[in-house]
């Protein structure tokens, strides 16, 4: 983006003269010392600069992501942003690149009004952002549709960020062009494409060190014991440990028979790297534009000797050519090769083990290499992170392709006929193995001279190495054809027209292969395996969608705008006669700033549209063929000792009405400008009620029927709220800002499904948003005996338990006490303020973003005897001395009723705000620049996720639960240069 | 030049390729990973696999939290949510450490009707499978197939009424759109039924399994399940008044006065399997020479013999590690991980070996708890002192031989003139994966392969879990004689049991031969998935859930600072455990009684 600018317009202004700057961003005119020059280009501002006798005038274009001129992505095409009757949030490529993030998804929270994204797990490789357009509006699947340069359900998640041109987001009925799969939504991404001129190299180079946001503080040994002790005592029993033994896990006096070990150092390294480089190619003629990059990146994980990193290698060639007057052909190819590498233990387990399970009065290295034995099935969390435990190669490969065509129908002006075919293929090639790994055991007596433990040797984790490769190989063809028709007559009656068809068929194979009882670990290869319990397996899957689609905007001297849209989708996952639907969609615009009325009172305000829509979208992301009853094959049997016998059990009973559900939506805002285009505002309110959503009934049909119920469209939801806007943007001589804020409200509501009958009001679903839960009613910690005499108890209450509310007044504690929480995992307000700033050669921007209005459950599964207990909660707990704390007693496992049954002490609330990202840059001097040879050059810091504001100790507000990976905060060094 | 490429030309294919590509046909597509219904039932091969499904689908006893954690057999160490269950914390909203996932995935109301809808989905659909009239153990296929489901359904209620009573009988197949709203059926009329079932089974299987066939439902099975099923509605929990109050006493038990008549059909049925002459006693006399422990170690490790009569193989290849006893149960010293440890109560219930009972004080007796004890003790228990299996490799240098460990040594250090203590292998406090030791000082031995070295050194131990054995039904027959005050009958098939265990005979009378029989049982088939129901038809909670115990072993340090040789071994209590009578039948779902208002809740429970 920092370089020299070709072809911007220069003119006199006032005067018809102008000249364009060439392709190092230099020109030439004849002005009057007193004029005024206008500066300029499509997507940019337009600058008026005063010569005041000035010989040499240097423009800096800010780029201008609402400007009139704009054009935006939509369904099948683009349109002029000040034509677009829909509600459409659109972010240019600059914004989403200052994120030091290598998974694209991550990029865009924050940037969008009205797309809802977090970010559950910072795993390298697992690291995908959950995005909801306008929150959540189904009981089912939530997820938007992705449509990556024109074809549908492509993967964006690992997009070079460096390759995006832009990203739209459809919300309302603008959507309805995609027909069944867009109720969701759609994000449009568009990756860019060659301009005219000289050929434009850009080499970006990063390197980044990241850390977790947050690691849990955990207790350590001697406080850990003392609350053996009390779980011990509270069950009747004895203490485990004396005073004395406790001392010595406080002193560190016999290191190795009582230790005090801080897992979190152990397992976790201070910090990891992250590189990402990106090389582009691009320029073009007249009759060949080209586009072609090349970039890779690297993520390691949190662990020390970490096993776990994310690598990958893309590259994209979009080439157009113009082979005539009336013919464009363009082919666009991309590739990108995904190396996930994991240790042979899941995450899930690894974390377990490191933060929960790890015991603090345990050993986990006797000294370098000799990692403790005194954990079940082996799993020390310091080896089971490494690739001790073997590895696990997962690689995926992507080959995207699609061949366009475009022609003017030379005999009618305004009509063209565009085709595209699209292959997209792609490849899985999964490898574990798995060997057994050593750890070391201490008999607790026995030393050598030098009183260091004498140690033995123990194989653990598998009892012999084995392997399983998975292969995958999936294949996706899009064939579409659209026509265009565009008119204008009296140049004020305008006419576009759209009718297009599109076929789309995938299938999916996948096979696998297992063998183990390899004799040695030094060949990882199938052939070399034993052939005792050899295993194979393998599947496969199609899909297939049919659709007609068109759409007719018509627009008055561009002040009123109208436009209709309709799909006439059909898709394999439906019953025959279910399976074609009708979805239309409305809407229109008016640019009342065009008014002569507006224009005399109102003129500061250059710019105000008014819009409104309706329409039908569908959404189709149900588990296929709910249609037909059908069974599958299940565990095998054994008879006769050793004869494994194929066993078939009853999927599903047949729903043979199953079809889409629908999403009615409704939407109106508007745009404005003020103050020549400083101040930009635009905002939405939308109103969607969607029906039919399909829903299982189980919670009306008794389990004695056995019933493996299908999903029906049983069930509608309204989802309400609004999203805003506001930009401003200026310049003081050197000195530009532009800062921006946006914001998105959403609150879905069940109007109806399967309720089960008889359950009290305060429990009723319908009514109140979805995915919520019933939680006992936490109001404090019993101080004593009397204390839990005085008040209805849950059977067996003791003093230190907590406290829950006989909400019914009936005497006791039973589920008719659970009262319904309203928030859920998805945040009902999410908004972001960002800033840009500009000073001569220096620039620094922003993103603070934040969410409101969810809650997570923190379960509570191990601490205990089992496991450890967070600092917190192990400091402020209940004991005899201390019976006025607001923590509960020690406890043990999840086997207490206030850790097994769902209450609000646990439910905790996720709003956060966050510095999401920030940039600072130094643009070097031309001078120095061209000293180097090089056109143009900038240096930059970014950070992501640097400060966080939440309510949560122990844990990130995004991250779902405490044994999943954390979110990542990164420090990030570049460098870009233009040759 | 002349143009090939044309704009007529592109436009023409580009039409045609679209026509042809349009053919709506090819959205008809298949799913290529599921079988439909009705190839299912036009193929005998895929009707029988439909079967296997039925079978994977009966309980599974050795897992996790086996069954005997929930009685006076084990504990699986402090598990809080088990203790809440054995203090009868159950509710109509949660079965504490039952539904946790841990146990029997298959032992509750929803999974067991599951269960029962395949059965009858297969009743619906046999009719069109096509005929074979191939005799294979002399039936044919169907007839096969229809007595097994017949087996399995009997299983599934059978079940059902254990845990809960009557219940509805549901036979049909439910739709989609049917009304689903149904009551319970009276307990006399669920085990009517269930023996029907028994019955139909009996008559259309073959006598016994051959070849593959084995592991499948026979007519011995059937008629020893009938046997089981008769007994159970003999005993007192359905024949006396347990809950006076309870205004349905007909969803519990019987309201006629028909016992002695219950009794009888009872001892038939145990009789009719023993008429049946196809099963005996693994070495029921045992030689003088045998070692009569290690015979029992070889019936449970055999993948199958004479004794067996209903049985499931488990294999390496399909063991999950859910599932895997040598990994679960074995000691924390070995790198297993001590689950289902015998309590002290249990251990306690194994005689001397002269008949008489144990007892803590006697002198003799608790300073050498494990001498001369019934053999069956040295084949089912872990105890401080046992010699078991070759200790893995880190530990053998430590414990060259396999002796268990669940003490503490105290031992002098002279340097420092200080005690010292040490701790055995098997200990929480030893070195080795002590979060996984036994709170009780025992482990379970029953199962357990001693000639594997570890689960991370050798393969998974393969077993055969025993449903029903020939014991059983010789005690059913031994059970329904004492109802029918033929005490000497009752004796002669108890004592068939003690004589293959190297146990002397009973002679009891009266109050004192039930409890004598009482006992036998327990410890004939401890772990063994009877004891649950036992205390529950008996109406023995009061005495089955109270106050259990351990033991502590120490070698004490002598006068002269030496370590003493033999263990101080001292009982203490473990945990207490405490009964209300509304235990002895599960709750129904709150939310099941909401679906289903016709459903009437169990006594004790709102």
């Amino acid at each position: 983006m920092n370089g020299p600018l070709e072809n911007v317009s220069v003119i006199v202004k006032g005067d018809k003269t102008g000249v364009n700057t060439d392709n190092q961003g230099r020109y030439s005119i004849n002005a009057p010392s007193n004029s005024t020059l206008v500066f300029s280009f499509v997507g940019f501002k337009t600058q008026n600069i005063e010569v005041s006798g000035r010989s040499n005038i240097n423009v800096f274009m800010t780029a201008d992501a609402k400007s009139l001129g704009e054009v935006v992505v939509v369904g099948y095409g683009t349109s002029k942003k000040a034509t677009v009757t829909g509600s459409i949030s659109t972010v240019s490529a600059d914004k989403l690149q200052s994120a030091p993030s290598v998974n694209f998804s991550n990029d865009l929270i924050g940037r969008l009004p009205g797309l809802v994204a977090t970010t559950p797990s910072g795993e390298p490789g697992n690291d995908d952002a959950v995005l909801r357009i306008r929150g959540s509006n189904t009981l089912g699947n939530n997820s938007p549709l992705v449509v990556i340069d024109g074809i549908a359900n492509r993967n964006m998640q690992r997009l070079d960020p460096a390759d995006v041109e832009s990203v739209t987001v459809l919300k309302d009925a603008s959507a309805a062009i995609y027909g069944a799969e867009a109720a969701n939504g759609v994000i449009l991404v568009t990756t860019k494409r060659g301009s005219i001129g000289k050929a434009r190299i850009s080499v970006s180079l990063n390197h980044a060190i990241t850390k977790p946001t947050v690691l849990p503080k955990m207790a350590d040994a001697a406080t850990y014991a003392q609350m053996l002790n009390e779980i011990s005592l509270y069950s009747g029993g004895s203490p485990v440990y004396s005073p004395d033994e406790i001392q010595k896990f406080k002193d560190g006096s016999e290191p190795y028979k009582y230790p005090n070990t801080n897992w979190i150092s152990t397992v976790f390294k201070p910090s990891s790297e992250q590189d990402y480089g990106h090389l582009s190619l691009s320029g073009g003629s007249e009759s060949l534009r080209y586009y072609i990059s090349f970039g890779g990146n690297y993520q390691d994980g949190i662990y020390r000797n970490s096993a776990t990193n994310y690598s990958q290698a893309n590259f994209r060639s979009n080439i157009d050519a113009k082979i005539s007057n009336n013919i464009k052909l363009s082919f666009d190819l991309s590739g990108r090769q995904e190396n996930r590498n994991y240790p042979t233990i899941s995450q899930q387990t690894i974390f377990d083990f490191a933060v929960t399970r790890a015991l603090p009065n345990v050993v986990d290295f006797y000294g370098p290499g000799l990692p403790g034995s005194n954990f079940e099935a082996g799993d020390n969390p310091a080896v089971i992170s490494t690739n001790k435990t073997g590895y696990d190669k997962d690689k995926r490969y992507y080959l995207q392709s699609d061949l366009k065509l475009d022609i003017n129908i030379p005999w009618i002006k305004g009509l063209s006929l565009t085709g595209n075919a699209a292959i997209d293929k792609n490849f899985m090639n999964e490898k574990i193995w798995r060997t057994p790994w050593y750890l070391y055991t201490w008999d607790g007596t026995t030393v050598d001279d030098k009183n260091k433990p004498v140690l033995s040797k123990v194989k653990s984790g598998y009892s012999d190495p084995n392997l399983y490769q998975y292969m995958e190989d999936g294949h996706v063809t899009t064939l579409n054809a659209l026509l265009n028709y565009q008119t204008s007559i009296l140049d004020k009656h305008n006419i576009k027209v759209l009718l297009g068809a599109e076929k789309s068929v995938g299938d999916l194979m996948n096979f696998s292969a297992y063998r183990r009882y390899f004799l040695s670990t030094s060949l990882d290869q199938l052939f070399a395996g034993g052939d005792l319990e050899k295993d194979n397996n393998g599947t496969a899957s199609q899909t297939a969608r049919l659709n007609y689609f068109g759409r007719l905007n018509y627009n008055y001297l561009s002040k009123y705008m109208v436009e209709f849209l309709f799909r006439y989708d059909g898709s394999y996952i439906f019953p025959a006669d279910k399976r074609f639907g009708f979805f239309p969609g409305v809407s229109a615009g008016w640019q009342v700033a065009k008014e002569n009325f507006w224009k005399n009172n109102l003129s500061f305000i250059n710019n105000f549209k008014i819009r409104a829509s309706w329409g039908q979208t569908g959404n189709d992301r149900i588990t296929e063929y709910q249609y037909l009853s059908s069974m599958g094959f299940g565990n095998t049997y054994i008879f006769n000792d050793d004869v494994q016998a194929k066993t078939l059990s009853e999927l599903r009973i047949a729903n043979p009405n199953v079809t889409w559900e629908v999403a009615n939506q409704t939407n109106i805002g508007f745009d404005g400008e003020m103050l020549d285009g400083k101040i930009k505002v635009s905002a939405d309110y939308f109103y969607n009620l969607r029906s039919n959503i399909l829903a299982f009934r189980n919670a009306s049909v008794p389990t004695s029927t056995g019933l493996t119920l299908p999903m029906e469209n049983i069930g509608k939801v309204v989802n309400r709220g609004f999203e805003f806007q506001v930009g401003y943007g200026n310049s003081k001589g050197d000195f530009t800002y532009e800062i921006s804020v946006n914001g998105g409200f959403a609150k879905n509501k069940i109007k109806f499904w399967d309720e089960t009958p008889g359950v009290p009001d305060y429990q009723k679903s319908t009514g109140h948003p979805m995915n919520t839960n019933l939680y006992y009613q936490a109001i404090g910690i019993y101080k004593d005996q009397a204390a839990v005499d005085a008040s209805p108890h849950w059977d067996g209450a003791q003093p230190g338990d907590i406290e829950f509310k006989d909400v019914n007044g009936d005497g006791k504690i039973n589920s008719l006490d659970e009262v319904r929480d309203n928030r859920s995992n998805i945040p009902t307000f999410i908004g972001g303020f960002s800033g840009d700033f500009k000073y001569k050669n220096f620039y620094l921007s922003f993103l603070i973003q934040g969410a409101t209005g969810a809650v997570r459950y923190d379960s509570i599964t191990h601490s205990g005897a089992i496991g450890n207990f967070f600092q917190q909660d192990a400091e402020g707990r209940w004991t005899a001395d201390n019976p006025n704390a607001s923590k509960p007693r020690t406890w043990n496992g999840s086997g207490s009723y206030y850790t097994q049954q769902p209450n609000t002490y646990w439910l905790q609330s996720t709003d956060y705000v966050r510095l999401k990202n920030i940039e600072i840059g130094y643009t070097l001097p031309d001078a120095i620049n061209s000293k180097i040879g090089i056109k143009g050059s900038r240096i930059y810091i970014s950070g992501l996720n640097l400060i966080t504001l939440d309510h949560l100790t122990d844990f990130d507000p995004e991250s779902v639960s405490n044994i999943t990976y954390p979110l990542n905060k990164v420090i990030n060094f570049g460098l870009t240069v233009n040759l | 030049m002349k143009k090939i490429i044309t704009l007529p030309r592109i436009i023409f294919l580009i039409i045609v390729l679209f026509t042809i590509g349009c053919k709506k046909d090819f959205l008809e597509t298949k799913p290529l990973s599921e079988i439909s219904q009705p190839d299912v039932w036009s193929d005998p091969t895929l009707a029988e696999t439909f079967v296997n499904g039925i079978y994977n689908r009966l309980d599974e006893p050795l897992i996790k939290y086996s069954r005997s954690i929930y009685v006076d057999e084990s504990q699986r160490r402090s598990q809080k949510s088990v203790l809440d269950f054995n203090n009868c914390l159950l509710t109509p909203d949660q079965i504490p450490g039952w539904t946790s996932g841990n146990a029997d995935p298959f032992m509750l109301w929803q999974p067991l009707y599951a269960s029962i809808r395949a059965c009858n989905l297969f009743f619906e659909n046999i009719k069109s499978v096509p005929d074979d009239n191939t005799l294979i153990d002399g039936k044919t296929l169907k007839d096969r197939l229809k007595g097994e489901v017949h087996f399995l359904r009997a299983w599934f209620y059978f079940n059902l009424t254990n845990l809960y009573g009557g219940v509805p009988i549901i036979t049909k197949v439910y739709q989609l759109n049917d009304s689903f709203s149904i009551a319970r059926n009276s307990y006399a009329d669920c085990i009517k039924f269930i023996v029907s079932d028994c019955d139909s089974a009996a008559a259309l299987l073959p006598l016994i399994g051959n070849g593959d066939n084995k592991g499948r439902a026979t007519e011995g099975a059937a008629l020893a399940l009938k046997s089981k099923v008769l007994l159970f509605a003999a005993s007192d929990l359905h024949n006396t008044n347990v809950f006076p109050s309870y205004a349905n006493p007909e969803l519990v038990g019987y309201t006629d006065n028909n016992r002695t008549a219950r009794w009888q059909a009872a001892k038939d049925a145990a009789k009719a399997v023993i008429d049946l002459g196809q099963y005996n006693l693994y070495k029921p006399t045992p030689a003088p020479s045998d070692s009569v422990s290690l015979n029992f170690v070889n019936m449970r490790l055999s993948s199958d013999n004479q004794e067996d009569i209903f049985v499931k193989y488990y294999i390496p290849a399909t063991i999950v590690t859910f599932q895997n006893m040598w990994l679960l149960n074995g000691p924390n010293g070995y790198h297993a991980q001590g689950n289902n440890t015998p309590i002290g109560n249990m251990v306690d219930s194994y005689e001397m070996k002269d008949g008489s009972k144990f007892d803590w004080n006697n002198p003799a007796e608790a300073a050498s708890p494990y001498t001369n004890r019934d053999p069956r003790f040295y084949a089912d228990i872990l105890y401080e002192g046992a010699k078991w299996a070759q200790r893995p490799s880190d530990v053998i240098n430590i414990d060259p031989v396999g002796i268990i460990q669940v003490g503490k040594w105290m031992t002098w250090n002279k340097t420092t003139n200080s005690e010292v203590d040490v701790w055995g292998l098997d200990t929480p406090n030893g070195p080795i994966e002590t979060n996984n030791s036994s709170a009780t000082g025992y482990y379970c031995r029953k199962f357990l392969d001693p000639t594997l070295k570890g689960p991370y050194e050798t393969n998974i131990q393969p077993y055969t879990y025993r449903y029903i054995r020939y014991a059983e039904v010789l005690m059913n027959y031994a059970e329904a004689c004492i109802g029918l005050h033929q005490e000497d009958e009752a004796r002669t098939y108890i004592n068939m049991i003690r004589r293959r265990a190297g146990m002397p005979d009973i002679t009891a009378t009266g109050a004192d031969l039930v409890a004598e029989y009482r006992n036998e049982r327990r410890v004939e088939f401890y772990d063994e998935d009877k004891r649950f129901f036992d205390v529950r038809r008996w109406v023995i909670g009061p005495e089955a859930y109270t106050k259990t115990t351990k033991v502590t072993v120490v070698y004490k340090l002598n006068a002269d600072n030496t370590t003493a040789t033999n263990p101080t071994i001292t009982p203490q209590v473990l945990e207490t455990r405490s009964w209300k009578d509304k235990a002895y039948f599960f709750p129904i779902d709150r939310k099941e009684i909401n679906k289903n208002s016709k459903l009437i809740q169990n006594p004790g429970y709102d």
